[in-house]
């Protein structure tokens, strides 16, 4: 009897191979002959643009919406859609359906005329004209962040320097402060051998390739698994709109303004200032201690990117009295967009600012 | 009884690709996560920069001498076209705010009140 079980078993899983390799056929020549993934799809208004920098206001979709806006701020080296990658796999879409105002600060290739953009354009100019078009479109004072690894660290430099500002609530994702603990990065970058002047003044602008070359160095396997993963799941549409949505946002990485590569490069990656609490942005010194709004931290167990030593003393440095970390499984992608992030972090996002957002 | 169960080839390549993953990423970090690699590689970029700089001066004054663009000069153009595009973006968004009032095009959206509480569950931590 159980011998005729798993004979109809068999049976079973080899038609179920059969079907799915006939679909894997047909739907690959598809696979292969469509364009581009349709992303960021959640309707949205250019509010303000100047060079590199777009400040996106995306339409409402509940009748009654929190009075503190949220503002979303993306890494400088990737495109922000990665909020917005397919219906369903949105956190903008998330977050509007559950009743927040949100605006992001998104970054387009920056042109050889702003080679010369620094961490003070970022944070003494960029974030401050973006929070002042968001107080005059919405009419509140206040405002909260939501910042993604380098958006991070950018808006722990504006809040730090900004004490008395409208910053009410800042949430980090995988916000690395401590940089000699960037693992790969750091021994790549190392002083004795990196020649940054030359690699800027040559280049003016970093280019993307050479970011993206960067990125993919650190898991050179990762794409190849990528695609084999992607043949044989080729029968799940599902998987297979995720997977080029993933891959699209892979690929359009960003180039980086020269000044701003090489202050990152020297003050943080090689004399880590900011960790020592010896950073100055504008003869300003950017002192963690003086962050004293409630934060949260969303810290990746497994991140490749900015490690868990790397973001992990955060919260220590902060002098707020109201934080929060949170240590979740995943990396320094899937912690924050894909199938893994709608259930751990975005309800957590929600929970933690819903409260905080009145 | 689990003994019986047939084997799934699909998750078994899956479980294969990730083992493969894990052993060339483990191997590969291993092998560029030290002083003679981050050396080597950054020997590379120098001379590939230096290159790149003699190449770009020589290819610019050959271009000058047949009269045709170099690469910056294409980059300029690009950028003025892309601040030009900008420029007409602004006007236009300008312009919708002068349409007659009436007309929907152009009005400023209407947000949703600002009255929004949280859900009680979610208690403050």
């Amino acid at each position: 009897m159980a011998e005729s079980q798993v004979d109809v078993e068999i049976i079973n899983r080899m038609q179920e191979l059969v079907d799915k390799t006939i679909q894997r056929s047909v739907k690959g020549v598809q696979f292969l002959s469509s364009g581009k993934a349709k992303v960021g799809q959640t309707p949205k208004d250019l509010v303000y643009d100047r060079g590199t920098l777009r400040l996106y206001h995306y339409h409402p979709r509940s009748d009654e919406i929190y009075r503190i806006p949220m503002i979303l701020v993306m890494a400088t080296t990737n495109k922000g859609y990665v909020f917005d990658l397919l219906p369903g796999q949105s956190l903008v879409e998330y977050l509007l359906d559950r009743g927040f105002d949100v605006f992001m600060i998104d970054w387009e290739p920056p042109m050889q005329s702003e080679r010369g953009l620094g961490l003070s354009d970022y944070t003494n100019d960029f974030i401050p004209s973006c929070i002042e078009k968001v107080q005059e479109i919405t009419g509140e004072d206040d405002v909260n962040m939501v910042s993604y690894c380098m958006g991070g660290v950018l808006s722990l430099i504006y809040s730090a320097t900004h004490p008395n500002g409208p910053l009410k609530n800042l949430v980090c994702m995988t916000t690395p402060v401590n940089w000699h603990e960037m693992g790969l990065f750091s021994v790549w970058s190392d002083e004795r051998f990196l020649d940054v002047d030359k690699l800027v003044d040559t280049l003016g602008v970093v280019p993307a390739d050479f970011i993206e070359r960067s990125f993919e160095m650190l898991r050179p396997a990762q794409k190849t698994a990528g695609r084999l993963r992607v043949w044989n799941e080729m029968w799940n549409d599902e998987f297979v709109k995720s997977y080029r949505a993933f891959e699209r946002w892979g690929n359009e990485t960003l180039p980086l303004a020269g000044e701003y590569y090489r202050e990152t490069t020297r003050e943080l990656m090689w004399e880590n200032k900011l960790y020592k609490g010896e950073l100055m942005v504008d003869g300003v010194n950017v002192n963690l201690a003086n962050i004293t709004h409630p934060i949260m931290h969303a810290i990746a167990e497994h991140d490749h990117i900015a490690p868990f030593n790397a973001t992990k003393p955060l919260l220590e440095m902060v002098g707020s009295q109201d934080k929060k970390e949170l240590v979740l499984k995943g990396g320094h992608v899937s912690l924050i967009a894909g199938p893994n992030a709608v259930r751990r972090l975005w309800p957590n996002i929600n929970d933690w600012l819903s409260v905080r957002s009145v | 009884m689990a003994e019986n169960t047939p084997p799934d080839p699909a998750a078994m390549f899956n479980n294969w690709v990730t083992q493969w993953e894990r052993a060339v990423d483990k191997f590969s970090n291993e092998f560029m996560g030290t002083d003679e690699f981050s050396k080597s590689m950054n020997q590379m970029q120098n001379l590939q920069l230096e290159f790149q700089r003699a190449f770009g001066e020589i290819m610019a004054r050959q271009l000058a001498s047949f009269n045709m663009p170099s690469r910056e000069d294409v980059l300029q153009l690009s950028e003025d076209v892309r601040e030009l595009d900008r420029r007409l973006a602004r006007i236009e968004t300008t312009l919708r705010k002068l349409l007659p009032e009436g007309s929907n095009e152009g009005a400023p959206r209407k947000s949703p009140p600002r009255t929004r509480k949280p859900p009680k569950a979610a208690d403050k931590e």
